[in-house]
């Protein structure tokens, strides 16, 4: 075989190579047609033993949708909408402020000193212990003036003459993306813990849109920030020339020219990023209680709350899925055409 | 490259975002895991050092979480990239329906883990799963697919390797597509067969794609917590119990929360240690094919 296609292979390689796809095809679409049967199954028709096909051994019914539309089954409007709420507003945040940053990072250049990101970490690490321990402010006092004192600090000290390498744009994208390295967890507790120490000045931020929402936009930047970078570097630089000789401003290149031209891109992160936060469940589970529950958390409660009402649990799931699922279809599209190509290289 | 000084509102408010939401808790979270600092009971935290760390170093229970979860990532990693390698071959040779193929083969990434988890427990319920009728043919019914050791952490595995493959047919299937023709036709010229021209072009071009796709996999595997939570909850036992998910348990079920910053430490240095490691080994490999 020439290994891109089967033109010169032999037929039996030809068939096992389908075989393999229809049987993994299986594996993969089965216990989601699963999910979807036993949503319409009545209890005794999950609990006698499994059942396959409707109108042959099972007689499909309403039941469980039913429960969940008079709200039986918890609180699935209001977390339909927070979700969609969060979701969209995280994603398009993250879109907007990720690209900006991409496209600063592949047109400016940045010269960010080694010295004033560690004077960074020392004065709020430091100052936030030392304001804790002396000065008699509270936690989340301490904090804001730590972290304002360090930033202004490393901002003007970056002006100056530093020992140490200096971190150009690459640097700084690395820096971006290995955000994404790091376990969740992590940060998780501390967001949990700072946040209920605002919440205790007044500030609250736990079970908040807000909250959640500017959380999830720190975890998607990492990612739209690698996949815009690679989309702004394809674009040809001679448009964005051409405006700069008629003294077009940059931010109106920006706007004008830039994102235009890079709609399928922006589309593609955009869904990347819902897709993102729509599933996410650490975050959900350490930063919300009941105002701002999202989707993931309401369908894992569903599997302790009433012990194991598989129909029921089959219906929250497929208001999980679906929507992704037609996401996937849309970006399949967006596939297809060579779109994503780009981003991978 | 141009120079404007609008550069920095443009890359502000993304830094911004990122240094107050994960930089700044990383730090804060920095200075807890070295106090005993415990919310219930609510005493004042105290400085205590180093104790949080050797206290878990030492902790067994520590030991065998990082064991659990280095096998979870392991196995599911080399089984993702294999079988995910292996369909995006087979998916690349053109066949009929490759484009249902494709959008079909790809959706279990996009499914929330929760979803995926309690599909999984559907689907291994040991009475009325299908999978059980499936085994029951072959004569082995009811297996504690879920209340054994062994099987639950196969489980595990498996249903990773179910949700993640897409991943990898999707990334290498576009790494296939940017393999140049005529050194194929070269090779089929030379009448190179199949097999030996997969293992000198196919393999070592697409390397360093899989070398990454891989290591993406692998840090994105640690952090395992979801599909665990809902599936076993650590059980039985804690043979099964992640490093996020035990750290999950100490924080909110101890509330111990000197312990679980120290924890969660460890679990950074313990992915930056493999994942710099991992590079090392691989970078000649790369460089040398590229």
């Amino acid at each position: 075989m020439s290994v891109r296609r089967l033109s010169g292979m032999s037929p039996t390689g030809r068939s096992l190579a389908i075989f393999g796809l229809f049987f993994w095809a299986f594996i993969t679409l089965f216990p989601l047609y699963w999910v979807l049967v036993t949503a319409f199954k009545s209890p005794p028709a999950v609990n006698g033993g499994p059942t396959y096909i409707p109108w042959v051994d099972f007689e499909p019914t309403l039941q469980a949708w039913r429960d969940i539309a008079v709200g039986l089954r918890g609180n699935f409007y209001g977390t339909v909408i927070n979700s969609t709420l969060v979701g969209v507003t995280a994603a398009a945040l993250a879109t907007l402020f990720g690209s900006m940053a991409a496209y600063a990072l592949v047109r400016f250049p940045f010269r960010i000193k080694l010295g004033s990101g560690l004077i960074f970490f020392a004065i709020a690490f430091g100052g936030y212990l030392f304001l804790l321990e002396f000065s008699g402010l509270s936690r989340s006092g301490s904090m804001v003036y730590a972290f304002t004192c360090a930033l202004v600090v490393s901002i003007v000290v970056n002006r100056y003459k530093l020992p140490g390498p200096i971190l150009g744009n690459d640097d700084v994208i690395f820096w971006f993306v290995s955000q994404r390295m790091f376990p969740p967890v992590v940060v998780a507790f501390a967001l949990f813990l700072m946040f209920s120490e605002f919440g205790r000045s007044g500030l609250t931020l736990i079970d908040t849109f807000w909250g959640l929402t500017l959380v999830y936009v720190a975890f998607s930047l990492p990612i739209v920030v690698w996949l815009m970078r690679d989309f702004f570097v394809a674009l040809p630089i001679e448009v964005e020339e051409a405006a700069l000789v008629e003294n077009v401003p940059s931010w109106r290149i920006f706007i004008d020219i830039v994102l235009p031209m890079s709609a399928p891109g922006l589309a593609a992160t955009f869904m990347i990023t819902l897709a993102f936060v729509w599933n996410e469940f650490l975050f959900a589970l350490f930063l919300t209680n009941t105002k701002w529950q999202t989707l993931p958390i309401l369908v894992a409660g569903q599997n302790s709350q009433r012990g194991d009402e598989w129909w029921a649990v089959s219906a929250a799931v497929m208001f999980a899925i679906v929507p992704m699922i037609v996401m996937a279809t849309v970006l399949g599209r967006l596939m297809r055409s060579g779109l994503m190509l780009g981003s991978i290289k | 490259m141009r120079n404007d000084p609008i550069k920095y509102l443009f890359i502000w408010p993304a830094f911004m975002i990122v240094l107050a939401m994960a930089i700044f808790p990383l730090i804060y979270s920095l200075s807890i895991s070295f106090m005993h600092y415990r919310l219930i009971p609510p005493i004042p935290p105290s400085l205590i050092g180093l104790d949080n760390y050797i206290n878990l170093l030492g902790q067994e229970r520590f030991r065998a979480v990082i064991w659990t979860t280095s096998i979870i990532v392991m196995v599911s990693v080399a089984l993702q990239y294999v079988i995910g390698f292996s369909i995006a071959l087979m998916l690349n040779a053109r066949v009929p329906g490759a484009k249902l193929f494709r959008v079909g083969l790809l959706l279990p990434m996009l499914i929330a883990p929760v979803a995926v988890a309690l599909i999984a427990r559907m689907m291994l319920n040991p009475t009325i799963g299908p999978l059980n009728e499936l085994t029951t043919f072959f004569g082995f019914p009811n297996l504690p697919f879920l209340t054994d050791r062994y099987w639950a952490l196969g489980s595990i595995i498996a249903v990773e390797v179910w949700q993640w493959t897409p991943f990898v047919i999707l990334l290498m299937l576009a790494g296939l597509q940017t393999l140049p023709e005529d050194v194929y036709e070269a090779a089929t010229l030379e009448n190179t067969s199949p097999w030996r021209q997969f293992w000198d072009i196919t393999f070592p071009l697409l390397l360093p794609i899989s070398v990454a796709i891989i290591f993406i996999r692998a840090i994105e595997s640690f952090k395992v917590m979801d599909t665990v939570f809902i599936m076993t909850g650590g059980g039985p036992g804690i043979s099964t119990e992640t490093l996020t998910l035990f750290a999950y348990q100490e924080g909110f079920k101890k509330f111990n929360m000197g312990y679980t910053s120290a924890l969660s430490f460890l679990f950074l240095i313990f992915i930056i240690v493999i994942g710099v490691i991992y590079l090392a080994i691989l970078k000649p490999y790369v460089e040398k094919r590229s």
